[in-house]
Parts: C-alpha cells; structure tokens; sequence
C-alpha cells in the first residue's frame, strides 16, 4: 500500500505538483475499500463528489492558483457536523432521514481552503452514548486491534485517521470525546478553547460544554486545521472574538524554559493510572526536562467534583434538546444515549443552577493554577480495552482525566506517547492557558518530534 | 439529603411530561435517577446570594447583530 502522508508533507508535495490531490485521494479510497468495511470508521462515504473537488483543486492549482496547505487535502466530519445535502445522522434513528440544508461553520472553512471532503465518520449516538448495537451504524472499531474500543465519541474520525483513510478530520469535545478517540486511535487530537472554533451546525450534546476540534496525526497537522476553522463566529452564542494567531508558525521546537504542572494527587490519591501508563507519563515528563522545561506539581479540586458539575449540567441541557423526542419515541434512542438523559428531565432548575454555580468555582480555580505553570501534563486516559457494551451506570459512576478542562474551558491536546505491551497506544494530556493553543501545540510538535512514535502504523494498513 | 421517595419521583416525572412512559422505561429513569441525586447531593448549597452562575450569555454577541 502506498506511503502514509501527514497533511504537511502532502501539502509540501501538493504544492510544488510533486502530488496530485487526485492520487491522494485514490489513495486514501483505496485503504478505505481495503479496511473500512471491517472498521466501521466511515457512515457515509462521498466518492463521487470527493473525485470532483480534487480534481477541481488539481485544475486550480495546475493554474497557479494554490491555496494553501488544506488545498486537495482529503477529510471527514464526525457525523453530527450538519453538511449541506448529505445526510446527517448523529447515528441515531431520530435523525435517519434528515439531511440539512446548510454546511456547518467548520466544513465551509474547510471547502472555502480547498478540501475534499470525503464523508462522515462514526459517533457515539448524539455524541454521548455508547458505544452501542442498538443504533443506526454499527459501532466503530479500532484500527490497531479490531476487537478493541476505539473510543467515543469521535470514534470513526479517531479510527480513520490511524488508518491512513483521511489526512484530517473534525470531531467534537464534550467531556473528552475528541481527546478519547485519539488516545485509543494513537493519534492527536485537539479540544480547543470553548469559544475558540465555532459550533454552528454542530448537533448539541451539552450546549455550554461542548467544544469543536481538530484531530490529525499530528500535532502540527492540527496546527494546519487550526488554522483554518479557528476564529470568530457571530451565529455561535459561544464563540469568542479574539484574534487567532498562526498556529503553525508556533511549532518552534522550544520548550526551553516552560513550567510543566502535573496534578499529582489527581494520579496518586483520587483517580492513579495503571502502572504502565504512569510509567509512560513519567517517560514522556523526562523527554521534556531533556528539552529544558521544567516539571513541578500543581493542585486542583477534585476529579469528582468536575465530574458532577458537568454531569447535572449535561444532563439537564440532553433532556431540553431530546426531551420532545423522548417523550413521544424513545424507543428510538440507543439504550446508552437513553439512560444518560433520560434522568435529566427530572433535574430542578435550583439544582441545574448550583451545578453552574460549581463549575464557575472550578473554572476559577484552573485558571488560577495557570497563573503557576504554562501547561498541566497528565494521560488522557489508559490504553484501548475491548469492544463491548459498556454499564450504562458508567456514566455517573466513572472519573476520568479529561472532563475537567471542558469545565474549565481550557485547550487540551492527546498525543500519542507509546504502546503498551498488546502494542495499544498510550497517549498524553497537554493542557494549556485559555486561549493559547498555540504553545500547546508547540509542546506536543517538540514531544512528537523528539520521540519515534510517529513512525508505527497499524499493522492492518501498514 | 435523603433519597428522593417513589411518590416524590413520579411528581416529578410528571413535571418532565414523562408519566406515560412505557413501564420498562420508567425503570431505567428509577435506575438513572438514583445515580444523579447522588450527584446533586454532592453540590454545595451554602454560596452567597450575588454567585453568579456560569453561563454563555454574552451581551456584544447580541448587539454585533443588531
């Protein structure tokens, strides 16, 4: 099978007609036939319309009219990013016929760059319950093992990516839905600042949590994607005018000098990683000191309390948008999407508020550990489990590493950070200062670059 | 906080326009339920009156379209 590109190195190739965004995008079809009917990464596939747009960027480029590093690139959007006249499902059968009538923010910033669009990759039903059997798709699995959990919600864009099939990809972070997927998946993934990417036409899963983000193989990958959907949007009540820098040219190398916070008592009291994956964090904290920065701990809340804030909260904003639908149908939700909202009516106003009241507390408090440390460092997780349903009770039970920055709104990159011994991958956490992504990205480029992990693919594309 | 009674449940099902609900659907949002009133047990009350909440309203959004 042909060699796997990173949309830097297409782009580079792309550019100076070394590539045509054609033969990249045969490429990507060709793994894409070889694989996916065994991944389950994809839930609509747009050939025909993907041979168009390349070749419509090959002419434009053929005429000098290059547009920059997104140009002929192939990509998929999560399936609750709404695209104009292909249809979008949240893979759920509530939404089985519905195709909208306007692209979301983020796929007209990418067409108006000169990508292809090649379809729309797999979800957790609405982007929060699964994985599940129940629903309009198959779930997806994970590329580095077919009987391992690909993780969700951003499952098939986390998937395809590993798997050579698209060079980028748009998925969205509630609690860690963008950060998960690329944990289990061995590749990176961004959940920017809240307010930072727009969110028009994105399906809402927990309006005040919700994040739009970039996932590549890369971390300067994002960096090109970032620069592209980052900015200002007056038809998302979240989103924030603020000037957006060039992300790309952040990826200096240097981390000389940078402050490093890992919340200790979060991995060693409250919630401690398996020791494979501490062993690996503290590899991964010592290439760092290698570079100059240095590592030092840093206290924050309770795990448990940002869990609580953002559950009371999400669950109440699930059952206002799906409440109607619940009440008249609902057997036609997944019994995990059901199960996690389905409480949320019963949720008193009083409650919903102290629950906001709690997560101003908590933002304070991250913000204020920010003013010790330029970035926290911590896993995203631990390593891809089996494929199985998971007890929906999870939901309110479990604590993870993730959920707290989509309470405190900060931007939080997973990057891989090597494989355990079943040659899953281990990922890492880079947290950054709101707004500024940009040294967060800078982090993980120099980590990615220091380190081979970049180099392994998995053996069933490889 | 003591836990929320069955009758005290079904009040608020109510509220929720869920009375109608199918019977083994009302025990998935018993099952549910009792795992989020432990959560809301755990959020402190005592916060002075001015706390404000956080929320996404933001004024210059409103008057940008304007």
């Amino acid at each position: 099978m042909a060699e796997f590109l990173t949309i830097a190195e297409a782009a580079r190739r792309i550019a100076t007609r070394d590539l045509s965004p054609v033969e990249l995008l045969h490429t990507c079809l060709a793994r894409i036939d070889a694989v996916d009917a065994e991944l389950n990464s994809f839930v609509a596939l747009t050939r025909e319309r993907a041979l168009e747009e390349a070749k419509a960027a090959e002419a434009e480029i053929m005429a000098g009219n290059y547009r920059g590093k997104l140009h002929g690139i192939p990509y998929n959007l999560k399936d609750i990013f709404e695209t104009k006249g292909i249809r979008t499902t949240a893979q759920s059968k509530t939404l089985a016929d519905y195709v909208p009538a306007e692209d979301c923010d983020a796929q007209q910033r990418l067409a108006a760059a000169g990508g292809v669009l090649l379809g729309k990759s797999a979800t957790w039903e609405f982007a929060h319950g699964g994985p599940s059997w129940d629903v309009l798709f198959p779930p997806c699995r994970n590329p580095w093992d077919l009987d391992k959990d690909p993780a969700g919600s951003s499952s098939g864009s986390g998937a395809s990516i590993a798997a050579g099939m698209v060079l980028g990809t748009m998925g969205s972070d509630t609690g860690g839905s963008i950060r998960g997927p690329a944990a289990a998946n061995g590749i990176a993934g961004l959940k920017p600042t809240y307010g930072r990417v727009s969110r028009r036409g994105v399906l809402p899963n927990c309006f005040s949590h919700d994040h739009a983000g970039p996932l590549a193989w890369t971390s300067e990958d994002l960096a090109i994607l970032m620069n592209c959907v980052a900015g200002f949007d007056p038809r998302d009540p979240g989103s924030v005018d603020l000037p957006v820098p060039n992300y790309t040219a952040a990826l200096t190398g240097e981390v000389k000098g940078l402050t490093i916070g890992v919340p200790y008592r979060w991995l060693e009291e409250e919630a401690p990683p398996s020791a494979p994956t501490r062993t690996a964090l503290d590899a991964a904290l010592n290439v760092f000191r290698a570079m100059g920065a240095s590592v030092r701990p840093v206290e924050l809340p309770k795990l448990r309390a940002y869990e609580d804030a953002k559950k009371i909260i999400a669950m109440a904003e699930l059952y206002t948008i799906h409440g109607p639908e619940l009440r008249q149908r609902p057997e036609l939700f997944g019994a995990s999407l059901r199960y996690r909202i389905i409480a949320g009516g019963l949720i008193r106003a009083e409650d919903y508020i102290q629950a906001m009241r709690l997560r101003t507390e908590l933002a304070r408090a991250m913000q204020a550990t920010f003013a010790e440390v330029d970035l926290m460092m911590l896993p995203a997780g631990e390593p891809a489990k089996k494929l199985q349903p998971q007890p929906p009770e999870s939901l309110f039970t479990k604590v993870g590493y993730t959920t707290a920055f989509n309470v405190g709104g900060n931007p939080a990159l997973a990057l891989c950070m090597g494989f355990n011994e079943e040659g899953m991958p281990f990922s890492l956490q880079i947290v950054g200062k709101l707004f500024d992504e940009a040294t967060v990205l800078k982090a993980g480029d120099a980590y990615e670059k220091a380190t081979p992990w970049r180099e392994r693919r998995p053996a069933l594309v490889a | 906080m003591a836990e929320t009674t069955e009758e005290e449940l079904k009040v608020l099902a109510a509220k929720a326009g869920l009375s109608d609900l199918p019977a083994e659907y009302k025990a998935e949002l018993l099952s549910a339920y009792r795992h989020l009133e432990v959560m809301i047990a755990r959020i402190c009350r005592d916060r002075p009156q001015a706390d404000e909440p956080a929320h996404v309203f933001d004024a210059a959004t409103f008057a940008r379209k304007a």
